[in-house]
Parts: C-alpha cells; sequence; structure tokens
C-alpha cells in the first residue's frame, strides 16, 4: 500500500552542475528536498518513482541518472561493474530524464534502500495509468511514491514551447486538484490539451490517482510546497498523504 | 523525423576536392569567409528592426560590402517562436530587396535564409546564389529548388526541433555524432535531388534544438565536420549559448563570437555568419596567418 506520495517536476536545470556557474532556482531545489525528506519520513519498505517516458516500462533500479545527455561536459557517471552474467545499462539504455531525476533527488536524499524505477508511456490512457497505479498500490510493501511530472512548457512567450493561453488555466487546475486531493480531477485530465500543452506530467499524476485511490477511500491530505513557471515550465512540488 | 539507423545505412558523401561555387565566384579552400547578417523583420533577436525598413537595410548592404563580406544572407522570419510569418509576407520582405541588392551588387553572392520551398523559388528568381535552410530540411522541396536553379545548399541539423520552436530539454546521446549523421544524410540528399557537389554546405546550426552545452561541445569538435570536406558553416554570432557561457546579454557577445569564431577558423570552418563583419574579417585574417595561410598584412619591425 502507498503509504505517501509526492510529486516533483524534472527540469534537467534541477541537476546541480547542469546550470553551470550559478545555482539556479534554489528555492525549487529545496522544496523538492523537502519533499522527499518527508516522503523518506516515514521509513517506507520501498519508494517506487513514477515518471513520464516513450514507454511503460520497469527500469533497472539500480539505473544511475545520466545527465551528460544534456550537458555532455559534464561527463558520463563511472558505473560499477556489472557482475558476470548480468546485464548493464548502458548509454543506449540510460534512464528517461523523469526517472533519472527522481533518482537523482533520492539519492541526494541519502536514500539506501529499494526502490522500483517505472516509467509510464507518455501517450498512455487515463485508465491505463490508473490501472498501472492500481497495480502499484497492491505490490505489497508499504511504499512511498515519488511521482514526477512537469506541468505546461508553454506558459509564456519566452517558454520553450511559446505562449498557449490555455496552460496556465490547465495548470491551475491540476494544481487546485492537487490541494484538494481530488484524486477524481487528476483522472479526468484530456491527455490531447495535456499533449498541446506540453503538460509531460499527465499519465504520472494519473498514475499517482490510480495508486491513491486505491490505497484509500478519501481524499489524501495535501501540501503544496512550490508551484510556478519561472521559465515558461510549470513546476509543481506537492506532497500527498493518504493516511487519515 | 529519420532515425540514426537510417542515416548510418545511406551512404556518407564525400566531398571532392576543389573551391566552393556560389554564383559565379569560386572561393579556394583555404579562404575563410564572412557571410554578413541582414534580417528583413522587425523582431530578429539582436538590434531588432534595425533592417525592417527597405532603404535602411540597402545602407547596411552597403557598409558590410565595404567592410569585406563576401557573402550576404537575407532572412525574412526570425528563428524564435512568434507571430506567424506567412510564405507570402516571406516573399514581400526578401524578394524586392534581393532585386535591388542585385541591381547594385551583380558579383555579391546573395545567400536566403529560408527553410520554405516558395521563398526559396522566388529569391532563386530574383537572383539569389544560396539557399540556408538552417532548420534542416523540414521542407525537403527547398533542395529540389536548389537544383533547379543550380544554386547552393546549406546542410544542417536541428536535432528533433521543428521550425521556429525552440529546445525543450533536448538530449543526444552524442550530439557531435548526431550533427555529423544529420548533416551528411542531408548532403546525400541533396546530391541525389541534383545540387551540385561544389556548391553544398554544411551547417551544425548553434543552438538551433541544441542547449548550450551542446553548442559548445559541438563547437570544440568542429573538427569532426570539417574532416569531411564539405565546406562548413559556423553561425554563432550573439546567440545564446555565447550569452549563457559568458553571463552576457546580447549587446555584450562580441568577444565572445569572435573566440568561438577563433576555434572555428582554426578547426577549419569555412563560411561564418556575423553581424560585426569587420570584427569577424580580422578574426579570420589572424587565424588564417597563425596558420601559415595567409601572409601579414606588412611586417617590417625587425626585418629592416
Amino acid at each position: 500500500m502507498i503509504v505517501r506520495a509526492a510529486l516533483c517536476p524534472s527540469p534537467p536545470l534541477l541537476a546541480l552542475g547542469v546550470t553551470g556557474q550559478t545555482v539556479v532556482l534554489p528555492e525549487l531545489r529545496d522544496a523538492c528536498e523537502a519533499a522527499v525528506a518527508w516522503l523518506l519520513a516515514a521509513a517506507p519498505d520501498a519508494v517506487t518513482v513514477i515518471g513520464p517516458a516513450t514507454a511503460t516500462v520497469a527500469w533497472p533500479p539500480d539505473g544511475v541518472p545520466d545527465l551528460s545527455m544534456h550537458a555532455p561536459a559534464l561527463g558520463r557517471p563511472a558505473r560499477p561493474p556489472a557482475p558476470a552474467g548480468a546485464g548493464s545499462l548502458n548509454a543506449a539504455t540510460a534512464l528517461p530524464l523523469s526517472l533519472a531525476i527522481g533518482a537523482h533527488l533520492l539519492n541526494a536524499a541519502g536514500y539506501l534502500g529499494p526502490r522500483v524505477l517505472q516509467s509510464v508511456a507518455e501517450s498512455a490512457s487515463p485508465d491505463a495509468c490508473q490501472d498501472l497505479g492500481r497495480d502499484l498500490a497492491a505490490d505489497a510493501p508499504l511504499t512511498a511514491l515519488l511521482v514526477i511530472g512537469d506541468g505546461s512548457a508553454r506558459r509564456s512567450a519566452a517558454a520553450p514551447g511559446y505562449l498557449d493561453e490555455r496552460a496556465e488555466p490547465f495548470d491551475t487546475v491540476v494544481e487546485q486538484a492537487v490541494r484538494d486531493g481530488d484524486l477524481t480531477a487528476l483522472a479526468a485530465l484530456d491527455p490531447d490539451l495535456a499533449r498541446d500543452l506540453l503538460a509531460a506530467g499527465r499519465p504520472a499524476w494519473q498514475v499517482m490517482a490510480g495508486a491513491l485511490a486505491a490505497t484509500a477511500p478519501v481524499r489524501p491530505r495535501t501540501r503544496i510546497l512550490y508551484s510556478d513557471a519561472p521559465f515558461g515550465v510549470a513546476y509543481l512540488v506537492a506532497t500527498l498523504n493518504p493516511t487519515p | 523525423m529519420d532515425d540514426v539507423g537510417a542515416a548510418r545505412s545511406e551512404p556518407r558523401p564525400r566531398r571532392p576536392p576543389g573551391p566552393l561555387r556560389l554564383g559565379g565566384r569560386e572561393f579556394p579552400p583555404e579562404r575563410a569567409l564572412v557571410m554578413a547578417i541582414v534580417n528583413r523583420t522587425p523582431d530578429s533577436f539582436y538590434r531588432p528592426g534595425v533592417t525592417w525598413d527597405e532603404d535602411a537595410a540597402l545602407e547596411r548592404v552597403h557598409a558590410i560590402v565595404a567592410e569585406g563580406a563576401d557573402l550576404l544572407d537575407v532572412g525574412g522570419v526570425p528563428a524564435k517562436p512568434g507571430p506567424e510569418v506567412t510564405v507570402t509576407e516571406e516573399i514581400r520582405r526578401i524578394v524586392p530587396f534581393i532585386e535591388r541588392v542585385r541591381a547594385a551588387y551583380p558579383d555579391l553572392v546573395i545567400s536566403v535564409d529560408t527553410w520554405r520551398h516558395e521563398p526559396a523559388r522566388a529569391a532563386c528568381e530574383a537572383g539569389a546564389d544560396l539557399l540556408n535552410d538552417t532548420w534542416s530540411a523540414w521542407d525537403p522541396k527547398v533542395a529540389d529548388v536548389a537544383a533547379e536553379f543550380a544554386v547552393g545548399l546549406v546542410c544542417s541539423h536541428v536535432g528533433v526541433a521543428l521550425p521556429r520552436n525552440r529546445p525543450h530539454r533536448a538530449a543526444f546521446a552524442d550530439v557531435a555524432a548526431d550533427v555529423l549523421d544529420r548533416v551528411l544524410l542531408l548532403a546525400g540528399r541533396a546530391l541525389a535531388a541534383g545540387v551540385e557537389a561544389d556548391r553544398i554546405v554544411i551547417d551544425p546550426a548553434h543552438d538551433f534544438g541544441k542547449n548550450t552545452w551542446h553548442s559548445l561541445e559541438v563547437t570544440g569538435r568542429l573538427g569532426e565536420l570539417t574532416a569531411t570536406g564539405w565546406p562548413v558553416l559556423m553561425s554563432a554570432s550573439r546567440k545564446d549559448f555565447v550569452g549563457e557561457t559568458l553571463g552576457v546579454g546580447v549587446d555584450d557577445r562580441l568577444a565572445g563570437t569572435l573566440a568561438a569564431t577563433a576555434v572555428g577558423a582554426w578547426l577549419g570552418a569555412r563560411v561564418f555568419r556575423a553581424h560585426d563583419v569587420a570584427a569577424t574579417r580580422q578574426a579570420l585574417d589572424m587565424v588564417a596567418s597563425i596558420k601559415g595561410e595567409r601572409p601579414p598584412a606588412r611586417a617590417t619591425r625587425g626585418l629592416a
């Protein structure tokens, strides 16, 4: 069952070093740190990281975040030698960005316990996402969910996705749904609109909605730790507590 | 979108030795060329609108010719997102102007910065010599226009970016290899379409679908592109990768641009698209002399 859930975004700039000499958005980094610390304070048996990617895949739990695809000069991380006979994660199977950031946040928090790295396909339907969430919740140990997802990347003329007037209202709906613990509203997010608005987090939020709905019949108690779009991409950091 | 596998399975075309031919000019391999930017837009990123008025734009052409530019690059649509510029409007912005420039300068090599075949065609009819397609053959018919009019073509790399879209978390396992694969793929297609080999130019297209780290990496590894023998166009002038590297705004990027220019020239790039023509010409001449390919202008000190 899910004991706690936290939401974090996945801009590459969240990882130290990627922004070069200047530390950018320390308040976002602090919020993510606080959310993950709260997640781990429940002493879960395992942490499951959920994040969008091209396919729904359970990734090797020892996957090493590698941001060199975004910042080649930072170099590839040294990998421990693979045990004889085991497959190894190479550049061709690098963790998708969302899971890389999730793993990075857990590593930065010093988490050494069991972890699951689960990607959900960007194109997955709301029903498929919620089914995945239910399956994750049904798995036995006391699990904390680290849900990685971004709101719209079309929040301003300077945004990577330029400005779409529908973006801010969409992100407001998402934030309000999280604030209210309204899992039904998250499940109802329109995947086509989310895709048009480059809101990559949609499937991950819906996996979370399915997992939390299966865990407890009441709305989770939530806190918003960060909600802003300083670069035109909406970042939402929140904690969700399903236990009454 | 083509995948790397497709790129690798097509032959990687070799450039026969010889000059770069654009318009009626033949540029020998050792000669680094300055391509002067004149934007026919109200909203390009550097000094927006300064050449929006056609007379002002023509004055700018006089100036860059006097400063030693080898080519003129005329563009009607900014690279960044913004209000749509239709094909009709793009043609309106560039074609009458190209006609005026051609009339004033019969031998100046005129490049047109466009990614759509209709403005490309209209520009060629008006006398353009080179199609500078910075969006990596989003419109494959641009190569056909280049072949039909026997003009030059720039083969560029933009990763997964669509025209006038910013890179959003651009990621490459090896950006320099991705660039090489893409530009060679497009060079091969250009040849197959009938573009003449000595009129093809390749361009990594700094910052197009790439972040600052990627543009720096591509610059440092430009030798991998120049080693192909295809003339390399470097368009780094005052771009954001310079600004982010040095922490400076667009008006303060000349030094960084010239440093990148010198590195590119040292590594063998041939054409340099620039806002600051005289300064770029000096930087290129300095590098050429350091390489031993250009005698000093006048040396008497210690020689008397």
